[in-house]
């Protein structure tokens, strides 16, 4: 038994000898055909079942892959949008501020800036609760502003807030004036949040669509040439003692965050400060 | 049995030339032929062990193209000593398993590489040994340990059936 397996092993090993000799001699080709003769099928076979199997597993693992990869591309956006809606709002944030802190540079007045804090919108009352109150010596009927114009003033002074009735308010009024007609007259709030230009006939001629009005200064409340907004419309009631015209308000009330708040002198004429209002 | 010894050889030849490629790990493929002639060894003895060593290696060689004969008579040789010692080793321990891989794979890769030396291959001893051998040395061990476990598991079950 022994003897035999020494054999069979002397055999292989003298076939395998003799086959590297014949092929650095160059003599082998015949013994490598027959053997791809056998190989070459099986291989072929192998090779289509291993490609199968391996194509299906490969499609798995890239529906995997491709499902992991949305969702976390998905995550991604999610965060990115956050971030971008962040940065957004900071970027918003700081060119109101530039444009206040301009604008309270510019101004030939005394001012504080103010936050606001709290927004009252109904029909019935329109204002604006700013984080300036007596402590800041704020007083009834202080004048408040925007980088646009006019908000509105001061109605109720608490230790550290301020109730600022805008414009828009039903009670609220203004005394303004057309500046390319010189038309004087009143802006009233509207309950529905609108304002309006109340003038008298005989000195509203000539009054456009598009002209803007601006504080008068009158009654020494509003420093001169605030802008207030734009006329809309012209109500004409002809033999009437009184006109309207719908204002397109300069300040977006709803979008106020930050504003100016005028302390002292109040009689000064602003309007070169007011690019727009002209 | 029979059915398992000639898939046993296509797996140990042929299908190592073409799953080969798949079961590559960081660029290291094992060498499934070694791993079938020694399990075959331990099981049916030297002459076995022998004979399916030279089939397998000539089949190995021409599948892959190298020299006819080089792995067929490294895996022969492997065969027939593993034949001939197996009965006098505790392989069924995998602690036993993947280390006698490891070291019959570096033999083997040593025996291939003096044969080859006879006919001027080129490659350094030491590169080769390095990133060639050893690394295929050691995931035959590991596969060739997982392989024996799935045998002796596959058999258990069958013979629970039958």
């Amino acid at each position: 038994m022994r003897i035999r397996a020494l054999a069979l092993l002397g055999i292989v090993a003298g076939v395998c000898l003799l086959l590297l000799t014949l092929q650095m001699r160059g003599h082998a080709s015949g013994a490598t055909d027959l053997l791809a003769l056998f190989t070459t099928p099986v291989q072929t076979v192998v090779s289509r079942i291993n490609r199968t199997a391996f194509g299906l597993w490969s499609t798995y693992q890239d529906w995997k892959n491709v499902r992991a990869e949305n969702r976390r591309l998905r995550d991604q956006a999610q965060r990115l949008r956050v971030e971008s809606l962040r940065v957004s709002e900071v970027d918003d944030e700081n060119r109101r501020l530039r444009r206040l802190l301009a604008l309270k540079e510019a101004l030939p007045l005394h001012t504080i800036s103010g936050e606001v804090i709290g927004r009252e919108w109904g029909g019935w009352v329109r204002s604006l609760t700013v984080n300036r109150g007596r402590s800041s010596n704020v007083v009834r009927l202080t004048a408040v502003i925007g980088p646009d114009g006019l908000i509105g003033r001061i109605v109720d002074v608490r230790g550290g807030s301020s109730v600022v009735q805008v414009l828009t308010d039903p009670a609220s009024t203004v005394g303004a004036h057309v500046v390319r007609t010189r038309t004087p007259g009143i802006i009233e709030g509207e309950p529905r949040g609108t304002i309006r230009f109340k003038y008298m006939a005989r000195d509203g001629a000539g009054m456009q669509v598009g002209d803007m009005v601006v504080t008068s200064g009158l009654g020494g409340l509003f420093p001169r040439g605030i802008p207030i907004g734009r006329v809309r419309a012209i109500d004409d009631r002809g033999s009437a003692l009184f006109h309207y015209a719908q204002i397109e308000p300069a300040v977006d009330f709803a979008r106020i965050d930050e504003v100016l708040l005028l302390i002292g002198d109040a009689t000064r004429d602003v309007a070169a400060q007011f690019p727009g209002a002209s | 049995m029979r059915t398992f010894l000639a898939v046993a050889f296509l797996s140990g030849g042929v299908a190592h030339a073409t799953l080969g490629p798949a079961l590559r790990i960081a660029d290291v493929a094992p060498d499934i032929p070694l791993i079938v002639v020694v399990m075959l060894a331990l099981r049916r003895g030297p002459e076995f062990g022998c004979g399916a060593g030279f089939l397998a290696g000539l089949l190995q060689d021409a599948a892959t193209g190298g020299l006819l004969g080089v792995q067929a008579l490294t895996k022969s040789v492997i065969g027939f000593a593993i034949g001939g010692v197996g009965s006098r080793l505790r392989v069924s321990a995998p602690l036993v398993q993947v280390p006698g891989l490891v070291v019959l794979s570096l033999v083997e890769g040593v025996a291939r590489f003096a044969l080859l030396q006879l006919f001027h291959f080129p490659a350094p001893f030491g590169e080769l040994m390095t990133y060639v051998v050893l690394p295929q040395a050691i995931y035959n061990g590991f596969l060739g340990a997982a392989l024996v476990l799935a045998l002796s598991w596959a058999e258990s079950v069958r013979e629970r059936s039958s």
